[in-house]
C-alpha cells in the first residue's frame, strides 16, 4: 500500500505541475512588447548587470545557520525520548546547550551578529 | 512496487547529477545538486533510515546547498558562463571517470551481496536512547563532544570571517552609485550652465 501511494503521488505531482504549466501556456493570452520588458513602467532604465555580488556578510549567517542546524538534528533523537528518561536527559541537554551558548554568545562577543 | 520508486529516485537523481555537472550557469548546477541530495533523502526514506534522511533533508539539503548558493553569489561575475573545456582535457577527464567507474563496479560485483533474512531499522527513539545514557554502550560523550566540535567550528568559521580586519568589497565602476550621482550631477549643471548662456545671447 505504501509504496503505490508515493507513485501515485510522484505521478500526480508531475501531471499537476506539467498540466498547469501546459495549460496556461496554452490559454493564456500573450502579448510582447518593448514596453513589457521593461523592470518598469516609470521610472530610470537600470545601469549594469542585474546580477550584483553579495555582501560577504552574508557567507557568515550562512555558516552560523548550518551549525545551528546540526545542533537541531541533534535535538531531535532527544526531544523523541524525554518523555521515558526524564530529568537526566534534561541535564545533559542542557550541558549540551550551554556548550552551544558559549558559541553564540562568542559571536555575539565579537560582532558577527551585527549588521554593518 | 518498491523497485519503481528505486528507479524513479535514481533517473531523478542522475538526471540531475549529469544536468549539475554539464550545466554552464553555476547556480543552477547548485540548484540540480540540491535534486541530487532529496534524491539521496528519498533513498534513505526508502530503506527505513528515518533519521538518516530527516538529516539529509535538513542539513544538506537545507544547509549545505544554501552555503554553496551563498559561495556562488559572492562571486563577481556569476552571469559569466563556464567555458567549455578544451577537447584533450575533456578525453582526459572522461578517462578518468571511467577509470574510476570500472573500479566502483569491480568492487561493487566482486562482493557477493545477499538479501537480509531479518530486516531491522533503527528508529529515532533507539537513536535516542543511545546517544543520551551513559551506561555500558551509551553515546552521551560523543554527544557532547559533538556541540564542542560544532562550537569550535563555530569560532573558526567567525575568526576566519571576521579576522579582526575589514573585507572591503570592490565595487565595480558602473556600479558605483556615488560616482554615478557625480557624473549625473556634473552633466546637469553643466546642461544648465549651457541654458543659462544660450538665454542671455
Amino acid at each position: 500500500m505504501g509504496s503505490e501511494a508515493i507513485i501515485v503521488f510522484f505521478l500526480a505531482g508531475v501531471v499537476l505541475v506539467a498540466g498547469a504549466n501546459f495549460l496556461s501556456n496554452l490559454i493564456s493570452p500573450k502579448s510582447d512588447n518593448p514596453q513589457k520588458r521593461e523592470p518598469y513602467e516609470s521610472g530610470m532604465t537600470t545601469i549594469g548587470p542585474t546580477w550584483v555580488q553579495f555582501k560577504v556578510g552574508y557567507y557568515l549567517f550562512a555558516i552560523l545557520f548550518l551549525i545551528f542546524d546540526v545542533e537541531v538534528a541533534f535535538l531531535v533523537p532527544w526531544a523523541v525520548v524525554f518523555g521515558e528518561m526524564g530529568s537526566i536527559a534534561l541535564v545533559e541537554i542542557l550541558i549540551f546547550l550551554f556548550i552551544l551558548g558559549l558559541g553564540l554568545a562568542y559571536a555575539w562577543k565579537k560582532g558577527a551578529l551585527k549588521w554593518e | 512496487m518498491e523497485k519503481v520508486i528505486f528507479y524513479l529516485l535514481a533517473i531523478i537523481m542522475v538526471a540531475s547529477a549529469i544536468a549539475s555537472v554539464s550545466s554552464r550557469r553555476m547556480l543552477r548546477s547548485v540548484v540540480y545538486l540540491l535534486f541530487v541530495l532529496i534524491g539521496a533523502a528519498g533513498l534513505y526514506f526508502l530503506m527505513d533510515y528515518n533519521f538518516l534522511a530527516a538529516i539529509q533533508l535538513t542539513v544538506y539539503a537545507g544547509g549545505i546547498v544554501v552555503l554553496i548558493i551563498f559561495s556562488v553569489l559572492l562571486i563577481q561575475h556569476i552571469e559569466m558562463e563556464l567555458e567549455i573545456a578544451k577537447s584533450s582535457r575533456r578525453w582526459f577527464s572522461a578517462l578518468l571517470c571511467l577509470m574510476g567507474l570500472s573500479i566502483f563496479l569491480g568492487t561493487i560485483y566482486s562482493h557477493p551481496f545477499a538479501v537480509a533474512e531479518t530486516t531491522s531499522t533503527t528508529t529515532v527513539a533507539e537513536i535516542g536512547r543511545a546517544l543520551l545514557s551513559f551506561e555500558k554502550g551509551g553515546f552521551i560523550l560523543p554527544f557532547e563532544v559533538i556541540s564542542i566540535l560544532l562550537l569550535a567550528a563555530m569560532i573558526g568559521a567567525i575568526t576566519i570571517a571576521k579576522g579582526g580586519k575589514e573585507i572591503k568589497q570592490e565595487v565595480p565602476e558602473s556600479l558605483d552609485i556615488d560616482k554615478i550621482l557625480q557624473d549625473a550631477k556634473q552633466q546637469a549643471e553643466e546642461k544648465v550652465m549651457e541654458l543659462e548662456s544660450s538665454t542671455k545671447n
